[in-house]
């Protein structure tokens, strides 16, 4: 496959402080996205690698091809498990001119990679350590002279690999369940920073933009959390937090703009954002607030929950779920609270009992069976497209699967993607 | 808090136009394969010219289409030389001298006397000149200023000069540039038509007599004689911002000159007002094409023996790639350093690439976050853009390649100034964003910056043409 991929993949060895690059014939040999991630991941598995890529559409105009993804062996379950990349960060994976980047070994002191436009730097972070997830942003962000540098990094908890751990996107946290953040921890890895200018190939580039953006002109815009909260039964936690909502805002390409930015340090009808520094939060985990909010949690308190635990690398959707028993006001007490978490419980939406735990994780399907939730998280994590997106009828996935030949000259379906697992 | 302060910036993350991401969309991807550059890279014959692309003071961003151009030409003898070069018979050896779009009064300044008889002397024994915008004010007799005065290569005058011009309607800061008592204004900002004249129906590039191309400053022309008239400015397009009223600008425009020539001696002076050589307009880059091939095969016998060069000589070399000997011992045309096969050299050859790549990205990674900025610098009476740093940047990004195949060649006391240029300019371009996102005057930082990228772009083009000249070059 010559088209939307760079082609090499990045290994980077943590022991040596050194990198190479090797070709990626896992991309043909497993498909797309992650059955090729995870061919990596077998190939290092003795080095207890950290695996990041994209899906195939990652990074383009396709609706919701957001999603690119981190593997690993999980410390909650001893097993492989992939986290989202979501946000912006999958884009940047993409665009950062690595198709994959597998990460081995452990560093003797705290590094973060630098990944570039093709180019691996292995950057010390001494001065980073006992930073916070949000520090930590602004300060590889500030050093690198650019605040779109997409940063995955982890916290407090990160570097002392609890198993609550999670690394967080930028400053708002992750779907990262599985303490992915706590092996960056183990590897002394306090960030991964990703950025590129380049541009990706088509097979039939006219014919790949043009039925792009027809599908993106069919999807279903929304914003918010009430679609997701509708479909599953759940208290909509749109109207919970009303007073606060300042604005929505969607991952890279997406038609849904569900994450919602809210206003707890200044009024939320400040349009400007002048007055404070950090004004609130972007509450983009929607079972974490349901927890919050069904454990009797008012708005604001839950959403300074969700920021300590987002500052402190601390999986929401587990973290939310230990506090929701016990709802606080006072903010100091959530902060010594979140300090304080354990990591006893599981994942999972608080509308139903988890499943167990898999590649995807714990999810209770929000929506349909089983089948359908793993169909989804499949479809998603080889197309590079939003499982959530696709599970809620945001988008055709037919349609979706028929792009592969415009972009890359593949024939896909649903069973063949069934067939890379 | 201002709303592009860090604060909003980095908690806000700015959506991506996704769009632009995908290469075979771009515009300027486009343009580089259009098919009608093909014919001319053939049409000057087995020996290529001698290019002097102008890069010293004054001069702005837009040199690097002329580079781009010629590179499309598959011209490679190519070298980009500053007022000091002018001044130091340094077009003695040349065929072409290109100077595109800038500060005039920069321009003039630093050339001075000397620098206007050289250029005059240089055309009069057989040299071609062609300038664009700037380029073009600075030669016209009918420009009757210091330090203008000593430039007369072209019988002709601008008329988009007045005591009082009206206010703009839009791009305030592109509309005016001080004429003595006077005021050069531009009505309008963007693509524009023009028509071939009688006088220049040898040029197939006009379809239906007409192209498009892009005025960005340049003069309303007049010329002395119908007949040095090429072409007129003949219509305006959507894709420009209107400074007068749409109508009103066409009076000024249509009719008038946009390119004219004047023979001086043995030579040729052409000069647009439209930067015919902007890589979005293939058909007005054929233009400029046409009109140097044209010149370059009339009768050799027209040229200057006291150049030394026999220009239809197999010694001259064989064209691209054809490894030929040297003309006027400037130029080897043969492998840069053919004796490089030690390895720790060659390691030492690629690890100073991948540092020149890895600064190149910084930088550029950083002069992305700057046009987001709003911002503009006032250097002279040139207005700057942070997305013209960018522009640098991007020269230098899309040629690494061809350098990366090229290791071998490569010689790493060529490119370890390169490196080091590169990492100064990443750590400008970072001080440069801290001063504008925290409001202080950035002007001077902005000015050392731009200073530094043209000066690198300059050395770093010039090592890649000598390595495409090279008989050893791998595309």
């Amino acid at each position: 496959m010559d088209t939307m991929y760079y082609g090499d993949v990045l290994v980077v060895d943590l022991d040596a402080g050194k990198t190479e690059q090797v070709d990626f014939d896992e991309l043909d040999e497993a498909g797309p996205g992650l059955p090729a991630g995870i061919a990596l991941y077998n190939k290092y598995s003795d080095s207890d690698p950290l695996v990041l890529g994209s899906g195939l559409f990652t990074g383009t105009p396709v609706p919701g091809a957001c999603l690119g993804f981190m593997i690993g062996k999980s410390p909650v379950t001893g097993e492989l498990a992939v986290s989202p990349l979501s946000q912006f960060a999958g884009a940047e994976m993409k665009l950062s001119g690595f198709s994959a980047v597998v990460i081995k070994g452990a560093a003797s002191k705290p590094v973060y990679l630098w990944l570039h436009d093709g180019v691996a730097d292995i950057k010390d972070a001494s001065s980073l350590r006992g930073l916070d997830t949000w520090q930590t942003t602004d300060t590889v962000r500030h050093d690198m002279g650019e605040s779109l540098i997409q940063v995955i990094s982890i916290g407090p908890a990160g570097e002392a690999a609890t198993n609550l751990a999670s690394y967080s996107i930028n400053y708002w946290g992750s779907g990262d369940s599985a303490a992915l953040g706590a092996v960056m921890g183990a590897k002394n890895l306090k960030a991964v920073a990703l950025r590129g200018l380049g541009m990706l190939d088509a097979e039939e580039p006219a014919d790949f933009y043009e039925q792009a953006l027809e599908l993106l002109g069919n999807a279903t815009a929304s914003r918010g959390f009430s679609g997701v909260c509708a479909s599953l039964d759940a208290d909509d936690i749109d109207e919970w937090l009303r007073p606060m909502i300042h604005r929505y805002r969607s991952c890279f390409a997406c038609p849904s703009a569900c994450a919602t930015f809210v206003k707890y340090n200044e009024p939320a009808s400040v349009m400007e954002p002048e007055g404070v520094e950090e004004p609130g939060m972007l509450v983009a985990d929607a079972p974490a607030a349901l927890w919050l909010k069904s454990g009797g949690w008012d708005a604001e308190p839950a959403c300074r929950a969700l920021e300590a635990m987002a500052r402190a690398g601390v999986d929401l959707l587990r973290g939310a779920r230990e506090l929701s028993a016990n709802p606080l006001d006072d903010p100091s007490a959530i902060s010594a609270a979140v300090r304080e978490l354990k990591g006893s419980e599981h994942a999972g939406w608080p509308s139903g009992e988890p499943l167990e735990y898999g590649l995807f994780g714990p999810w209770v399907p929000p929506l349909g069976s089983q089948d359908e939730w793993l169909a989804a998280n499949r479809a998603g994590y080889v197309l590079g497209i939003c499982p959530t997106l696709i599970m809620t009828g945001g988008i055709d996935t037919a349609a979706l699967f028929q792009l592969c030949g415009s972009a890359a000259g593949l024939e896909m379906d649903s069973s063949s993607v069934d067939g890379m697992f | 808090m201002d709303v592009l302060s860090p604060g909003y910036e980095s908690r806000c993350e700015a959506t991506v136009d996704v769009s632009a991401r995908m290469r075979p969309m771009g515009r300027h991807a486009r343009a580089f394969r259009n098919p009608v550059f093909v014919p001319y890279g053939e049409a000057f014959g087995r020996v290529m010219p001698r290019v002097a692309v102008f890069v010293g003071a004054g001069a702005s961003h837009s040199w690097i289409w002329f580079a781009d151009l010629l590179e499309r030409l598959g011209i490679y003898d190519v070298e980009f030389i500053t007022e000091h070069s002018v001044l130091s018979a340094g077009l003695d050896r040349m065929d072409f001298l290109l100077i595109g779009g800038g500060d005039t009064y920069a321009m003039a300044e630093a050339l001075g006397e000397p620098g206007a008889r050289a250029i005059e002397d240089f055309v009069r024994r057989g040299g071609l000149y062609f300038g664009s915008c700037a380029g073009a004010y600075l030669v016209l007799t009918g420009v009757d200023l210091e330090p203008f005065t000593p430039f007369n290569l072209v019988d002709g005058n601008m008329i988009n000069v007045m005591p009082d011009p009206p206010p703009p309607r839009c791009l305030e800061h592109k509309y005016l540039a001080p004429y003595g008592e006077e005021w050069v204004f531009h009505p309008v900002y963007g693509e524009v038509e023009i028509a071939s004249t009688r006088a220049s129906l040898v040029f197939p590039c006009f379809e239906d007599n007409h192209l498009r191309t892009t005025l960005f400053g340049g003069p309303v022309l007049e010329a002395a004689r119908v007949e040095d008239v090429i072409a007129v400015y003949s219509g305006l397009s959507d894709r420009a911002a209107y400074m007068w009223e749409r109508n009103e600008a066409a009076r000024l425009l249509t009719g008038r000159p946009a390119v004219i020539r004047a023979e001086l001696g043995r030579g040729i002076a052409i000069v647009s007002g439209p930067h015919l050589e902007h890589p979005l307009y293939p058909h007005s880059n054929a233009l400029i094409a046409e009109m140097m091939s044209i010149y370059w095969s009339r009768d050799p016998g027209l040229r200057d023996p006291a150049q030394g060069v026999d220009f239809h000589s197999p010694s001259r070399g064989e064209g691209q790639g054809g490894g030929g000997a040297k003309a006027n011992g400037q130029h080897d045309a043969s492998p840069l350093h053919p004796g490089l096969r030690d390895p720790a050299k060659q390691r030492e050859v690629r690890e100073l690439l991948y540092e020149i790549k890895r600064q190149v990205s910084n930088a550029r990674i950083v002069g992305f976050g700057l046009e987001k900025l709003p911002v503009i610098w006032k250097i002279g009476v040139k207005v700057w853009e942070p997305a013209k740093i960018r522009m640098f940047l991007d020269c230098a990004w899309s040629r690494l390649d061809t350098l990366d195949a090229n290791a071998g060649t490569l010689d790493p006391e060529d490119l370890a100034p390169l490196a080091h240029g590169y990492s100064e300019v990443t750590l400008m371009a970072r001080n440069l964003k801290m001063e504008v996102e925290s409001g202080k005057d950035s002007r001077a930082t902005a000015e050392s910056l731009i200073t530094s990228l043209k000066e690198l772009t300059a050395r770093y083009l010039s090592l890649y043409y000598r390595t495409r000249l090279s008989g050893n070059y791998r595309a």
